[in-house]
């Protein structure tokens, strides 16, 4: 009995999971220790050629052109990151992202012209809202995909059932899965969309931007990581939710040298009250959205009754991230990793 | 025959459930998320009741007050006020399958709610009011319309029959509360979480909202317990003996309303509490009413206490939902009543 | 005592009962009668004010449209068919619900004359063995006995039967209409029965209401109403010919 309580109560605590659109990354605390060696080896290499770093900016445009013609005359071969060999005939130009963060990459890589659809809950930049929309996640609608007449179709490896991927490629659209799960992981989405754009050499300048800017933030980085972080989810007014280890808030987290007071949890998770107060976190982030009416989110966590003490309240280290910055695996993340640190080490900010 | 003040309870009778209560609560308050020493605990709770000062455990004293008395508080008022409800309609309409949540009447103040945050619809000066005026009307219609169209398709409203149109209009409220989650975009996608139920954040002043409802019209409703016997005997038959079926059935079901409505409003919509505790305290007071609502009270109280501190607990440092706990437990209830009352 | 007025009833565009008027006296047993469809039970329900109608329904000189629920209680009773509880209340409650009409407060005096009917009403129709059994336990005549106490005790003055033994053996049958003819010999009383086994209207009634469609065909004694031409018209057969072949066979 007690089993079948804890199964069920899995499977609907999953499902709730699900309808967050949870970004969880998969594996274990090695990978990101192996992956911030590479970052920062990557920022030596970086460090050595200094006047490299700005050049790219101004051959963006010459450079993908070229590539992409020297690309387009051949088709491109590239592995997706559900592991299928994907084919294309010459770089896509009619593309189909449902995720938020690939439309992010595609705009990131120039290539927001491209888009034919977008995923509902793509908003970034503005003009991909000019974009017309499908319906995504559980709720992906093939015929919505098919009627836009996409070249390529841009999702996650959430969601999609194998029925659904072979009635978009018998309608001769190539789905292609991006699905990352930590910031390796988005470099490799970054790189592997550039591939399919014809725009490698975009996507190399954008890796090696974000790169350069997660060293530049964790060589700066005091912290040892005796000071801890909170990062709030959703309000308390919905029931409490939290980032715990595994995500990208996470993951950030460390780089800046602070410590998740979650970290036990794995993923996103409803916390308690009593647990935060517990846990008195140095550091609060919540990425509660403001609507201009009533309390601002900062406002609603400072007036929390049996909050007062809390460090972080106590000395007004809040901070509002309002636009996804850190829970969406795209090129933004360095935003977010930058907001934070001039959140936590650049002195007094006022949100 | 024997005993002049009969039906109801005796004073005894009352003094140990207030116990058992009181019991439960103090143990729901030593017991949560972060274990905290009995003795500051008790330390923190004897200060705050009797107003002294002392020296107490940091800790304790941010956790204890500000934050787990009043969302016990708060449980143990929402589980009272539905499970009365639960155990009114359910002689009302002598349908034992009857509550909040079977009924539709839920999802139908849940949509009020989720109307209200959408469109921002709002009394100036009370912020929770909007919602909670909101869902106290779309209780009351929801139960207008499902009961009209129960009696339109099958006038001796069978238990079937309304469950049937309870469960139909629970699926169109909840569409509909979609639908305008849909279209009002990010800005309350977040009201997702909330409808499976939260008590998260319950302050004194949610506390005290929840007491004043259920003391004017919980009292209504216990004062009914008569009238509520002869339309559990049946509603001709209270029409018989000279019951005015109308106006009972009226009031009883706009107090209904509106205690539904506050607890919707305050807590989200938690299942099937209204059809656990009075299934399981009419095997011990019997079907009378005027045993059976007090008892609800208390019996409703201790089941959303222990379901809370359940979900508090179990998944430690994960909170559940409240109503995923009560919905598992009143689901596999529901099973039990409905396949009795078949096998009659 | 009942005076009913161009009683119309309609359901939709149905007119179930159609332009009646009677009136009963104290002292009367008035079978209605006729064959199914006719809209005796609707007249009954009219009375009970349980179905919406048009016309005047008089009781003692005074609208019933104007009484209240309880004031209505006090003077007419109804006994339907069947019954089927909820929930398992005892004997002893149920019965006690039909004092529900004389005690409109927590207050009120008169507990002990309201005691006294109560036993009464259990001890006239031979409910004590049974008073904590559950009801959902009894069998229907049982059942029907007990709704007949609850009746007893709340000491109307009109007494509407409607169809009371329908479901029940003979010897249940027996019990009830003897409970009713007791009742009935106290002065101020009257009853209104409707019927579907004409020996038992004939034996136990005083006058008859014979319809036909929802209109009156004969109404008077029962032996004015029950003769051989009013009833084979009304049931499209030779009802005498018919009850004598059936009683026939017993002697």
């Amino acid at each position: 009995m007690m089993k079948q309580m804890r199964i069920s109560i899995a499977l609907l605590l999953s499902a709730l999971l699900f309808l967050t659109g949870c970004a969880q990354k998969g594996d274990q605390a090695k990978e990101t220790a192996a992956q911030s060696e590479t970052v920062r080896s990557q920022t030596e290499e970086n460090q050595t050629q200094p006047e490299n770093q700005s050049q790219p900016e101004n051959q963006t445009q010459p450079e993908a052109q070229s590539g992409s013609k020297a690309q387009g005359e051949g088709p491109i071969t590239f592995t997706d990151m559900n592991g299928r060999e994907i084919t294309l005939e010459k770089p896509a130009d009619r593309i189909v992202a449902l995720t938020a963060s690939d439309c992010e990459i595609l705009y990131a890589l120039g290539a927001g012209d491209t888009l034919v659809g977008r995923g509902e809950y793509c908003n970034w930049p503005e003009e991909v809202l000019d974009v017309p929309s499908v319906q995504s996640g559980e709720n992906t609608n093939v015929e919505q995909i098919i009627a836009l007449q996409p070249q390529v179709l841009l999702m996650s490896a959430m969601a999609q059932t194998d029925e659904q991927i072979e009635a978009l490629e018998n309608a001769g659209i190539q789905v292609v899965v991006s699905y990352a799960q930590d910031i390796e992981g988005v470099y490799e989405a970054i790189s592997m969309i550039g591939t399919a754009m014809g725009k490698n050499d975009e996507a190399d300048v954008l890796i090696t931007e974000m790169k350069d800017t997660f060293a530049q933030i964790q060589e700066d980085s005091a912290g040892d990581g005796s000071e801890t972080i909170y990062f709030e989810v959703s309000p308390l007014e919905y029931g409490l939710w939290a980032a715990g280890s595994d995500t990208f808030m996470d993951e950030v987290a460390q780089m800046l040298g602070l410590t998740n007071v979650f970290a036990d949890m794995e993923g996103w998770g409803e916390v308690s009250e009593e647990q935060v107060i517990q846990r008195a976190p140095d550091y609060i982030v919540t990425i509660a959205m403001y609507y201009g009416e009533g309390q601002t989110p900062v406002e609603e966590i400072t007036s929390r009754s049996g909050w007062e003490n809390i460090p972080a309240i106590k000395n007004g280290k809040l901070l509002n991230l309002q636009n996804d910055e850190l829970s969406r695996p795209g090129p933004r993340l360095k935003d977010g990793a930058e907001m934070l640190y001039d959140f936590v080490y650049g002195g007094e900010r006022d949100n | 025959m024997k005993k002049k003040g009969r039906e109801g309870f005796s004073l005894p009778v009352y003094i140990l459930f207030i116990a058992v209560t009181l019991a439960v609560m103090l143990l729901c308050i030593c017991v949560g998320s972060v274990m905290l020493p009995l003795k500051d605990t008790l330390a923190v709770l004897w200060n705050g009741l009797t107003g002294a000062g002392g020296p107490v455990n940091e800790m304790a004293a941010n956790i204890i007050l500000p934050v787990r008395l009043p969302r016990v508080l708060c449980v143990a008022l929402v589980g009272a006020s539905l499970s009365l409800c639960g155990g009114a309609m359910q002689g009302l309409l002598k349908n034992p399958l009857a509550d909040g949540t079977t009924l539709g009447v839920s999802s139908g103040a849940s949509l009020g709610a989720v109307a209200a945050i959408a469109f921002g619809i709002s009394l100036p000066g009370f912020p929770f009011a909007g919602s909670m005026v909101l869902a106290v009307i779309f209780a009351f219609g929801s139960l207008a319309l499902i009961l009209s169209l129960a009696y339109k398709l099958d006038s001796s409203l069978s238990t079937n029959t309304i469950i049937l149109i309870g469960v139909i209009f629970s699926m169109f409220a909840s569409s509909i509360s979609s639908l305008i989650i849909t279209f009002a975009g990010d800005k309350i996608k977040t009201i997702t979480f909330w409808t499976m139920g939260s008590l998260q954040g319950s302050s004194y002043e949610n506390a005290l909202i929840l007491l004043a409802a259920l003391a004017l019209f919980g009292g209504l409703v216990i004062g009914c317990g008569k009238e509520l016997n002869a339309f559990a005997v049946g509603e001709d038959n209270a029409r018989n003996i000279g019951v005015d079926v109308r106006r009972v059935k009226l009031t009883v079901l706009i107090c209904i309303s509106v205690l539904i409505g506050v607890c919707v409003s305050v807590s989200g919509t938690i299942g099937f509490v209204g059809l656990v505790t009075p299934h399981m305290l009419r095997s011990l007071t019997g079907p009378n009413h005027r045993r059976l609502l007090p008892a609800t009270l208390f019996g409703g109280a201790c089941f959303l206490m222990l379901s809370d501190l359940l979900a508090r607990t179990l998944l430690n440092p994960r909170e559940l939902p409240l109503g995923v706990v009560t919905s598992f437990i009143g689901s596999m209830m529901f099973i039990y009543i409905f396949y009795m009352s078949r096998k009659r | 005592m009942l005076e009913v007025k161009n009683l119309t009833v309609r359901f939709g565009q149905m007119t179930i009962v159609n332009e009646i008027s009677f009136s009963v006296s104290p002292g009367e047993w008035l079978m209605i009668i006729g064959p199914n469809g006719a809209g005796k039970s609707t007249i009954n329900n009219a009375i009970s004010r349980a179905v919406p109608y048009t016309g005047t329904v008089l009781f003692e000189g005074k609208d019933i449209r104007r009484s209240k629920s309880r004031e209505m209680a006090q003077n007419i009773g109804v006994l339907s068919q069947n019954h089927y509880v909820g929930y398992g209340f005892t004997v002893e409650e149920v019965i006690r619900l039909g004092r529900y009409a004389h005690a409109p407060g927590l207050l009120s005096g008169g507990k002990d004359e309201g005691e006294k009917k109560v036993r009464d009403a259990i001890q006239k129709t031979g409910m004590e063995p049974y008073l904590n059994q559950s009801v959902l336990t009894l069998s229907g005549g049982e059942l029907q006995r007990t709704f007949l106490a609850q009746l007893f005790a709340q000491d109307p003055r009109l007494l509407i039967l409607d169809e009371p033994t329908n479901h029940l053996d003979l010897i249940y049958q027996k019990q009830v209409f003897a409970l009713v003819g007791e009742w009935l010999k106290k002065s101020g009383r009257a009853v209104i029965s409707v019927v579907h086994d004409l020996s038992l209207a004939r034996a136990y009634g005083t006058h008859a209401l014979l319809m036909k469609k929802g209109r009156i065909v004969s109404i008077g004694s029962v032996e004015q109403v029950m003769t051989p031409e009013n009833l084979n018209q009304v049931y499209d057969m030779d009802v005498y010919d018919w009850m004598r072949q059936m009683y026939g066979q017993w002697n």
